[in-house]
């Protein structure tokens, strides 16, 4: 799989100082580091588990089994955050790191990278891989977790916030190596080797409906470094392109239309809301203190509060359970034409990140050898 | 089932096919009664459609502007989050059991007495 990888980065005067010093006070027999990076999204697992909490929902309520799977989530971590692909934002700070380019790969998200693959790294000359599995936003200087890691001389950091791990490590050669002597799942490394980095920025998890509703709230008001994508029409009041509201439509900032989206008469929209893209709102239902995902339809006369909807499905903020809105004709989604058949496929999942800068493979060859276990797609930043 | 603060009944929601029609009948029948609390259990319900929001909205306007008390119990906390998201919680009190239900201070007899001493003056 990695024969013909150009996965690395080499340290140049000025280029990439950090890595450079930080690998001569390591080590001195290096001029130079190679660092690879490589971002897990939600594979076709998570996908079958948003089906199955689905079919959960229809159980009786005083089942057991139902009360306990109702409460997961059914949006995967590719679902924009006022329009934001948080993706794109962990690339972004893996290019500030000035790596070149970076391995994307699905997986379930409790699941890391294969030991094999690991190895297969090591192989080509990598020093050192930085895994993201993308289950949380954070605003994390990846230069800091590079020197950390370097002046700690372990295997593998792990970035760790209050609440616990971030998804996100770092593994030296030591470690890329003995990832190819075992054959389970991890990180090339047992809990001993592991040394955690306390990240005390701005974090959250967004996979968790709550932390995504904090987080959709301090974007709206600068409390972190996310911004809404759309036009700030009025303070804390944006919309995306596209979007059309009628003329009675009330929106109470802070707030976030996304594009495309249509709002009918008397609905409102805010405070602490937001509406994703291509969704419809229809007449007089009230969205507030809540996000409404990506191809939503809200049936007229709701109200949503507190609430995290996702095409058919209501997820109660407060108590974390899981409504089906789809029988009282209250909500649905909304299907693309083009993708009527494969909403959700991981073609769609990495297309924008690869439209123009795939080097090994088109996001369409990914989505046909995806089928098979740990696909590898490589993404030049 | 007649409680002592007042009358509970099960929801005929849609997706109860055995008595549905007969329970409907029922309920309908409590609600033209004045007088009497009705207690709409929801308990069996494991999802709402559109039949049962129709008759949802039918029970809150049989007992507008009348002296009949209804309640509804959610009886699951999915069936309390869409009472919420259709509003209907704004316009009936909703509750997660029955016996919540029938120890609201508002209910039966006891609020009447409540209401009447308030009006002439003297302490409950």
């Amino acid at each position: 799989m990695h024969t013909s990888t150009v996965l690395s980065y080499e340290a140049k005067s000025g280029d990439m100082p950090l890595v450079a010093q930080a690998a001569k006070s390591n080590s001195e027999r290096k001029e130079a580091v190679e660092l690879g990076a490589v971002v897990v999204v939600p594979a076709k697992e998570d996908f079958a588990a948003m089906s199955l909490a689905a079919i959960n929902i229809n159980r009786a309520p005083s089942s057991p089994a139902a009360a306990t799977e109702d409460s997961r989530p059914f949006y995967s971590s590719r679902v924009p955050i006022l329009g934001n692909d948080i993706l794109l934002s962990w690339m972004d700070l893996v290019r500030k790191l000035g790596v070149g380019s970076l391995w994307l790969t699905s997986s379930s998200t409790d699941q890391g990278v294969p030991c094999s693959d690991l190895a297969g790294f090591a192989r080509q000359g990598l020093d050192q891989l930085l895994v993201i599995k993308l289950k949380s936003y954070a605003e994390m200087d990846l230069a800091d977790l590079v020197r950390f890691h370097c002046e700690s001389r372990n295997p593998v950091t792990e970035a760790q916030d209050a609440r616990g791990q971030l998804g996100v490590c770092l593994l030296d050669h030591l470690a890329l190596h003995a990832g190819g002597e075992k054959h389970e799942f991890s990180c090339g490394a047992s809990e001993s080797e592991r040394m955690p980095y306390q990240f005390r920025g701005y974090a959250k998890r967004i996979m968790s409906a709550t932390e995504r509703q904090e987080l959709v709230g301090d974007a709206l008001t600068a409390a972190c470094a996310m911004r809404p994508l759309g036009t700030e029409i009025r303070e804390q009041v944006w919309i995306g392109e596209g979007a059309k509201l009628a003329a009675s439509v009330r929106v109470i900032g802070p707030a976030y239309i996304g594009d495309r989206t249509i709002v009918r008469s008397g609905a409102t929209v805010g405070p602490f809301a937001s509406v994703e893209h291509d969704c419809v709102v229809d007449c007089g239902t009230t969205v507030e203190r809540s996000t409404v995902l990506p191809r939503t339809y809200l049936a007229p006369g709701l109200l949503i509060r507190h609430q995290l909807v996702d095409g058919g499905y209501v997820e109660d903020l407060t108590c974390g359970i899981v409504a089906d809105l789809r029988p009282a004709g209250l909500g649905s989604r909304i299907q693309r034409r083009e993708t009527r058949q494969q909403a959700f496929s991981e073609a769609n999942v990495f297309a924008r990140a690869t439209s123009a800068s795939a080097l090994g493979a088109s996001a369409s060859d990914f989505a046909r050898s995806s089928t098979t276990s740990q696909p590898w797609l490589q993404v030049k930043l | 089932m007649k409680a002592s603060a007042g009358t509970v009944l099960p929801f005929p929601c849609a997706s109860r096919s055995a008595g549905r029609r007969a329970l409907r009948k029922e309920l309908l029948r409590a609600l033209r009664a004045s007088g009497s609390p009705v207690i709409v259990d929801f308990s069996d319900c494991g999802t709402l459609n559109h039949e049962d929001i129709d008759l949802m909205l039918k029970c809150a306007a049989q007992v507008a502007g009348r002296d009949t008390q209804l309640l509804f119990v959610s009886g699951s906390r999915a069936t309390r989050v869409l009472l919420d998201v259709t509003r209907v919680s704004s316009l009936v009190p909703v509750f997660n059991s029955v016996t919540e239900a029938l120890a609201y201070p508002q209910t039966g007899a006891a609020s009447d007495a409540e209401d009447f001493l308030a009006s002439q003056g003297q302490e409950p």
